[in-house]
């Protein structure tokens, strides 16, 4: 064989050697599996969403609701754990459908939350199998990281990591699902962690009559009107419209609700290196016992027919 | 000649790989920024990524923060790109909080903000001199009050 055509097939050999462990390194990079499985959204919606642009869902409010916010704001009154506050994985079975699984996903994602705050992890097995059994059903369970998860409940090791964990996995799906113009099944899942933190909360005012817990529930009227503008993009999907239709329940008690703000001047301190500022800012929240009782059994009454499906 | 072409397309690829292979990813952005902002509690991140531009092109996202809850905002810089990331937190058009203080000429890698007033605040993302850059911003909540 001549030495040119040698030369040749070793060079190809090379380049297709290359190219094989460029794939790979592809792979271990970190990069997005999303970049790798695009799923079309005709496939996984039930009805085709109302498509907005990414660019002016990035500038909607990004974090409307968060499982470890209310867990922790609830932990930090010393309020013991209670495990009849979390709702019962069983529910999950009544979830058969995209909206109803995406929603399924916000609920259980936020008692996730509440368990890791409070290092439940002999719970936290369940409710993880619960949300990545949601997320496949909705095809995002690849960027939950169970195996991960599982190893770090079963081994009731590094809370910390559990906690992170689990809500990268909620960014992921969250990310995920708006760069591929499934956003309204986003709102979903914003919206179910939203009723479960608020629902959480109602109990926790209620047994404990607790002053900030109180507050928490009057301050959700600042989140509501942006939670309900993001929902009403969506209006014209009927599972949507009827959601609206029992939060708009809730949003109208809020009318009672009064909130009061003064605006401060901020002052920054460095301490140790680390810049604290303080906007100095004053907030009052008035809510009666009354319109407080009517809020709790509203929530209670959503969150109840929510769960059946 | 051929040879040397041949020669020539593998050096092409062999050092065209290996440039993706060592670039920083977002998400191993996000793990640095996580290291950055400490034992705070990861609640979201940000990727930001912006061309060059005069006056300096922004990003922005809204968040919703939380009275009675200390909040840390951590960035980090791809050190793929030139460009060094400033956040700016805003209450409508209120400057708040930034990790760039213009009087000092000092940039922090995180600031902690006590949130004293639920609602809707503004993050804004930039790069120093309008330069090109890849960031990652991150919150974190620091504890109840």
């Amino acid at each position: 064989m001549p030495s040119s055509t040698m030369t040749r097939r070793f060079l190809f050999f090379v380049v297709v050697a290359i190219l094989f462990s460029s794939c790979n390194s592809c792979r271990n990079s970190g990069k997005r599996l999303s970049d790798d499985f695009v799923i079309p959204d005709s496939l996984n919606s039930e009805k085709q969403p109302l498509e907005i642009s990414p660019s002016v869902i990035s500038d909607m409010v990004q974090n409307i609701s968060s499982p470890i916010e209310t867990a922790a704001v609830i932990k930090g009154l010393k309020v013991p754990f209670n495990k009849d506050y979390i709702a019962n994985t069983k529910f999950s079975e009544n979830f058969n459908t995209n909206f109803t699984k995406a929603l399924g996903l916000g609920i259980y994602g936020c008692d996730l939350g509440y368990l890791n705050m409070y290092g439940k992890t002999s719970l936290v097995i369940d409710y993880i199998t619960t949300v990545r059994s949601l997320a496949d059903g909705i095809q995002v369970g690849q960027f939950f990281d169970f195996s991960t998860l599982k190893r770090l409940a079963t081994n009731n090791e590094n809370i910390d990591s559990l906690v992170l964990i689990s809500q990268q996995s909620m960014t992921r799906i969250d990310t995920y699902l708006k760069e591929n113009k499934r956003s309204n099944l986003s709102v979903v899942i914003v919206a179910g962690v939203w009723i479960e933190g608020l629902y959480l909360s109602s109990m926790v005012a209620q047994e404990t009559k607790h002053q900030r817990m109180i507050e928490t529930i009057g301050e959700q009227k600042e989140i509501i009107s942006p939670l309900m503008l993001l929902m009403n993009n969506y209006k014209k999907d009927p599972n949507m419209a009827r959601l609206i239709q029992s939060f708009e329940e809730i949003k109208s008690l809020y009318s009672e609700v009064k909130i009061t703000s003064e605006v401060g001047e901020p002052t920054a301190v460095e301490v140790n290196g680390v810049l604290t500022i303080k906007p100095n800012d004053i907030q009052k929240i008035d809510i009666s016992d009354e319109t407080l009782q009517k809020i709790i059994a509203k929530v209670q009454e959503v969150r109840a027919k929510l769960l059946k499906g | 000649m051929k040879n040397k072409f041949l020669i020539f397309a593998v050096l092409f690829f062999l050092v065209g790989f290996s440039g993706t292979t060592f670039a920083q990813t977002e998400d191993e952005l996000v793990e640095i920024c996580g290291m950055i902002a400490k034992d705070a509690t990861y609640l979201k991140d940000f990727k930001v990524r912006l061309d060059a531009g005069d006056p300096p092109p922004l990003q922005r996202f809204s968040v919703i923060l939380k009275k009675d809850i200390k909040y840390r905002f951590s960035v980090c810089n791809s050190k793929d790109m030139e460009g060094k990331v400033v956040l700016e937190l805003f209450d409508n058009n209120r400057l708040i909080a930034t990790t760039y203080v213009i009087a000092t000429g000092k940039d922090y890698p995180s600031i902690d903000v006590v949130c004293q007033k639920t609602g809707a605040y503004h993050l804004s993302f930039k790069f120093k001199e309008g330069k090109p850059g890849l960031a990652v911003g991150l919150l974190s909540l620091v504890e109840t009050l």
